[in-house]
């Protein structure tokens, strides 16, 4: 009996233990999950600090990844969101926040849409109902009774007087066949009545109309014989009182205009910068480079004239990209083999500098930079002063800039006093002209 | 009615050429530091050869703080001077430290070594450390007072003379109003 209960209880722990060791990976699984859907919901709301336009959540920078692990780690110590969120904010400010919190200066951000919208709907409403009044056939008139009994007795009677528009006699003329079809039968009382109704108003509407173009037919005459008669007494005709306003509204949208141009003029020049290779074709503002268009290269000339203004720009990486796409066209191109080693030298790799200048000047014997670099490696790096100061003497002699002349006679004088004064562990590094 | 849409022209045009013009004029990249003025983060790194500091350890020095990779070329074009400032600076009241990030540590070691880098430098693991002080180009130079509060930081490579006169600026308190900028890399 007792062995009985002592198995059943062996079982009981047994199949409690198997339980737990089956649920107990998911639920550890389910709680990873938690924390993974927590840790990306902070993430989201984060801007990465070394993309464009990503937040910590979607970046694969290797920062981005490193900002992550932080967050999965401080919600684990049992930080809140809002907690590592302040934290990012103390370290970055309020940039890392992708949706800026609506306080003080970010209000703006989230109350300016809102406002654009409201405003915009308004102005739709507004203009709406101003087409919509213009284009509504206006109220008509009551028919002046006088007017129709004089247009009936017109129609009745079979004269068309002479002053007439060729509109108002067709109208007359509808308004005749009209009565002789209702005459003839062939129209109904009901319809005939309608359509008299409709033509008579037409009629008294054209005939308002031509009366008033009439009219103003013989004002215009009348203003012409004015001005004819103004122009005739010699006075200056005063500017007419109409056409001032019109005038004022085009100085000032030129001005405007004009404003306007020499600002964009004034922001876009000094905001955008030109490219290593002289392109300003959006680089500049989105901080991307030309780099594949320039792997496409196969343009020497213009490869080596960009790597010059990548030197002088001082982007050694992009410099050195340039440069070895040149060399790739042209093993033995002397600029390229300088520049590199001006980078190289730079860099501190005198050895391969050095290589680099011999390449250069086995080719060309007179390059300025190869000669420059090859000068400063022999004095810099190998403590050889004569020979830099041999070196540098053919620099001399070559066409130089006044700029770099002076350098390279500063920097030789250096190198003479080193040579006449006591031996030196090693030489003051010289930053030198890189053309 | 002509007056009202002048009006209302260059009520929408000025402040549109006003955003523009602050939008172009700002580097969009640009992330001003909120640290400036503050105390320093703490932490705590394991050197080069193996020791193990932390930013109490500098209390009461001008601290020199240097973060660096070895892949990044304006790192590279400042080590030298910032190698003779140190020694420049050695036996006094400041002290250099290097921090390096987003690195291999054979690299790094490399590089020390190829330049001939003689003041302390750590290796930030997981850039803890990087993050603490917002750093997002690279290199990044923080200057702490004695008191360990940030009195200037630097984006980019940074030159001998600006070195002493902000460690000058540090000694005595000064806080710079905003960050300086030299050649710089963006991390990833």
């Amino acid at each position: 009996m007792s062995t009985a209960r002592s198995s059943s209880g062996v079982l009981r722990v047994a199949l409690a233990t198997l339980l737990l060791l089956v649920l107990l990976p998911s639920l550890a699984a389910s709680v990873e999950d938690d924390l993974e859907r927590r840790m990306r919901e902070v993430a989201s709301g984060l801007r990465c600090p070394v993309c464009q336009n990503l937040s910590v959540a979607d970046s694969t920078s290797e920062m981005a990844r490193e900002m992550r692990a932080l967050i999965a780690d401080e919600l684990r110590a049992g930080k809140s969101p809002e907690q590592i969120r302040a934290y990012f904010v103390e370290k970055y400010g309020q940039w890392i926040l992708l949706s800026p919190t609506a306080r003080g200066f970010g209000l703006l951000v989230w109350l300016l849409p809102a406002l654009a919208g409201a405003g915009g709907l308004g102005a739709a409403v507004w203009v709406i109902r101003r087409w919509a009044r213009r284009s509504a056939p206006a109220e008509r008139p009551p028919v002046d009774e006088t007017r129709a009994a004089r247009l009936r007795a017109l129609v009745a009677s079979d004269e068309v007087p002479g002053n007439l528009s060729a509109e108002e006699r067709r109208t007359i003329e509808t308004l005749r066949e009209l009565a002789f079809d209702h005459q003839a039968g062939k129209l109904s009382d009901a319809d005939y009545e309608e359509l008299r109704a409709l033509y008579e108003s037409r009629a008294i509407d054209v005939a308002t109309s031509s009366a008033r173009a009439r009219a103003e037919r013989r004002l215009a005459e009348l203003e012409a014989a004015l001005a004819a008669f103004d122009a005739e007494a010699a006075s200056p005709a005063p500017s007419s009182r109409a056409t001032r306003p019109r005038t004022w509204r085009w100085v000032a949208g030129g001005v405007f205009l004009l404003g306007f141009s020499v600002a964009l003029g004034v922001f876009l020049t000094t905001a955008i910068q030109v490219r290593g290779d002289g392109s300003i074709t959006g680089g500049a503002l989105t901080g991307t480079g030309s780099e594949t268009a320039l792997a496409a290269s196969r343009d020497v000339h213009a490869l080596l004239a960009a790597g010059e203004q990548a030197m002088q720009a001082q982007d050694y990486t992009r410099a050195s990209a340039v440069f070895r796409r040149v060399l790739e066209l042209d093993a033995s191109e002397p600029t390229a083999h300088a520049f590199l080693g001006l980078i190289l030298l730079r860099a501190g790799h005198t050895e391969q500098a050095l290589g680099s200048f011999e390449r250069a000047l086995e080719k060309d014997p007179i390059s300025a930079p190869a000669l420059w670099g090859k000068g400063l490696v022999l004095y810099e790096s190998l403590g050889r002063p004569a020979e830099a100061l041999h070196v540098w003497q053919t620099l001399l002699a070559l066409k130089i800039s006044d700029e770099d002349r002076k350098h390279v006679t500063s920097v030789m004088d250096e190198a003479r006093r080193r040579l006449e004064g006591p031996p030196r562990a090693a030489a003051k590094p010289v930053a030198g002209p890189d053309r | 009615m002509a007056w009202k849409r002048l009006l209302l022209v260059f009520g929408l045009g000025v402040p549109l050429i006003a955003v523009l013009a602050y939008g172009f004029t700002r580097d969009a990249r640009e992330i001003p530091s909120p640290l400036i003025g503050r105390q320093a983060p703490a932490f705590q790194v394991r050197l080069m050869d193996g020791r193990e500091v932390t930013l109490e350890d500098f209390r009461g020095k001008v601290v020199f703080l240097n973060f660096w990779a070895s892949w990044c070329p304006p790192c590279r074009a400042e080590a030298r001077d910032l190698e003779a400032s140190w020694r420049q600076h050695q036996g006094t009241d400041v002290a250099f430290l290097g921090i390096n990030m987003q690195d291999k540590e054979d690299a790094a070691r490399e590089f020390v070594r190829e330049f001939g880098v003689t003041y302390p430098n750590g290796i930030d693991r997981g850039n803890r450390i990087a993050i603490g002080y917002g750093i997002w180009g690279i290199p990044e130079t923080f200057f702490l007072d004695p008191n360990g509060r940030i009195t200037y930081k630097h984006i980019g490579a940074i030159d001998p003379e600006l070195i002493h006169a902000k460690l000058e600026e540090a000694r005595r308190g000064n806080v710079s109003r905003r960050e300086g900028k030299g050649e710089y890399r963006s991390i990833q």
